[in-house]
């Protein structure tokens, strides 16, 4: 093949194996989007968090996937905490301050970080061979490669338990209609932090498999949220494997456009997709839910 | 078995119950019949907790259950089949039904099994659900919806449930049906409270009814006589 081709097809695969961990990050937003119709827009945090966490954990001695499965740990209980604090109660009060404190409680997070851990960048260890693979003169590295196999098993193992566990349906029963789920004996209110808290393991998630390939920092969090974000939009908010095709054409057009138009145009895909969500939705990203007629 | 004493409740401005009390004994089947907006589905609400009482109180079995969330009055056994029928339009017949089991089902275990009799016990009921276990509730007739809430309400096992207006926007010879299974219900000794507008068909089945027009109760007394009384054939039954 053309070298050129090849040097943009190695840009493409390579971005849109990074763009895997923009599809989780947007699965989180749709998780707890379809269980109680707010997101979290710390979520770029907790994926930054998510990383320092499993890059602490291997520094006192835990093995990789301990440390990994720590992170995840934290990511829930900061995911339920956001959702605990802040989300509830501006929801109860109908008011739409749940998405600046959300923001807020992010901003939080990045000034924390900074305190415990420094401003600098880390690299995350992982136990995976040094060398890249070759796919027909493509090479892909280990740590990309987990990102990939990371995001999708994530998501699969979630589709999984919401179908096929009595706890996941009931879930679903809540995204369809609290009350009558409430009917039915369940407490929307734990199916909805049940949501946040797989969203925010699943950001945790993220953070240790994207370490690896970018490092870690307190910056990382700042585009992401916002990425994912558009991602989650485009694919549907509630539902949707569509996220996976949404997250891979992101990452690859990044690299792309920043490969052909210079690095200072790395950021206007990303750009471009938010526009476009925000076209795709005229009626306002959190428009009012259609009131099901009888 | 149940009793709501001076109770109100309402949305925003003003009451749409206004003070009712009633009464519903073991093994009785209990109508609330009344016009389009009297508050029957406010009142059926306020029983079973999805709406907060703003006075009065409600007793179940014995114990206060005023302002408790809806799902735990449901894990009492005081169980809302609502209005509108409000199935779970993605999820399939069989996931209704299961849901409507939630609290008896072990989280992650083999559910399916744990279910298989009551599961059986519905499908006989309604062999049309049976038929049709694996489609999506949403893509159910209006009538099949209709007996997929009520199977799913009798999934809890409860004891007592609450009907709201069952026959709401069905076909008559499905409301038929309908109320075939309320009375077979109700003769195998299942505790009902039944809210309706088709004065004529509550009357009939129940042993004991509330006339409620604008928030209260404005006749009671034993079915067959309201049936014969001038005021509510002339109102209800002309
Ligand atoms: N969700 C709601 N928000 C605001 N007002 C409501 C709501 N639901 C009912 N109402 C009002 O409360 C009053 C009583 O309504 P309710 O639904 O209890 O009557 P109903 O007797 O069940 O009538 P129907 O036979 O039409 O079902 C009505 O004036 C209605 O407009
Ligand atoms: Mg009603």
């Amino acid at each position: 093949m053309d070298a050129k081709y090849l040097a943009l097809a190695q840009m493409a695969v390579g971005g849109g194996l990074m763009g895997m961990a923009y599809a989780l990050v947007a699965y989180g937003f749709q998780l707890t989007h379809a269980a109680g119709k707010a997101v979290n827009f710390g979520q770029g945090e907790l994926v930054m968090l998510g990383a320092f966490a499993g890059i602490s954990l291997s520094g006192i001695g835990l093995p990789y996937w301990l440390s990994v499965s720590g992170a995840m740990v934290v990511g829930a209980l900061l995911g339920w905490f956001v959702e605990r604090i802040a989300v509830r109660l501006a929801l109860q009060q109908r008011n739409e301050g749940w998405i600046l404190l959300t923001i807020i409680v992010g901003l939080f997070c990045v000034s924390l970080v900074e305190n415990i851990w420094g401003r600098e960048d880390r690299p995350f260890p992982t136990p995976w061979p040094a060398g890249a693979l070759d796919f027909f003169g493509i090479s892909v590295t280990w740590p990309e490669l987990a990102i990939a196999a990371g995001a999708l098993s994530i998501m699969t193992l979630v589709e999984l338990a919401k179908r096929y566990t009595m706890v996941g349906i009931a879930v679903q029963a809540v995204s369809a209609d609290p009350d009558a789920a409430e009917l039915c004996g369940i407490r929307s209110r734990s199916a909805i932090s049940l949501s946040w808290a797989v969203s925010g393991a699943a950001a945790a998630f993220a953070g240790t498999v994207i370490g690896p390939v970018t490092t870690v920092g307190p910056t990382m969090a700042a585009a992401l949220t916002l990425k994912a974000f558009s991602v989650a939009v485009v694919a549907g908010l509630d539902s949707g494997f569509g996220l996976v095709i949404a997250g891979v054409a992101l990452g690859a057009a990044e690299n792309l456009s920043g490969y052909l138009l210079g690095s200072g145009w790395r950021e206007a895909p990303g750009l471009i997709l938010l526009i476009l969500a925000l076209a795709l939705r005229p009626q306002g990203i959190f428009g009012k839910k259609i009131i099901r007629k009888v | 078995m149940l009793r709501a004493e001076n109770l109100r409740a309402g949305y925003g401005g003003g009451d749409a119950v206004r003070g009712i009390s009633i009464e519903v004994a073991e093994g009785s089947c209990v109508a609330l019949v009344g016009a389009n907006g009297a508050g029957k589905s406010t009142l059926a609400k306020a029983l079973c907790g999805l709406v907060t009482p703003r006075g009065g109180k409600v007793f179940f079995c014995d114990k206060e259950i005023t302002g408790l969330p809806a799902s735990d009055v449901a894990r009492r056994g005081l169980c809302l089949c609502p209005e509108g029928r409000r199935v779970f339009g993605p999820l399939s017949v069989e996931e209704n039904l299961l849901l409507g089991a939630y609290p008896r089902l072990s989280s992650f275990g083999p559910f399916r099994r744990a279910a298989s009799g009551d599961l059986q016990r519905i499908y006989a009921m309604f062999p049309r659900l049976g038929e049709r276990r694996m489609q999506q509730a949403g893509s159910l007739s209006g009538g099949e919806q209709q007996m997929l809430a009520i199977g799913r309400v009798l999934m809890a096992r409860p004891r007592l449930v609450v009907l709201d207006e069952p026959s709401m926007g069905l076909a008559p010879v499905v409301v038929k049906e309908v109320f075939e299974a309320i009375r077979s219900l109700h003769a195998s000794g299942m505790t009902i409270l039944l809210s309706e507008q088709f004065a004529k068909i509550a009357l009939a089945l129940s042993d004991h009814a509330y006339i409620i027009e604008r928030g209260s109760v404005v006749l009671e007394g034993a079915s067959k006589g309201l049936a014969k009384n001038p005021a509510v054939v002339a109102a209800y039954l002309g």
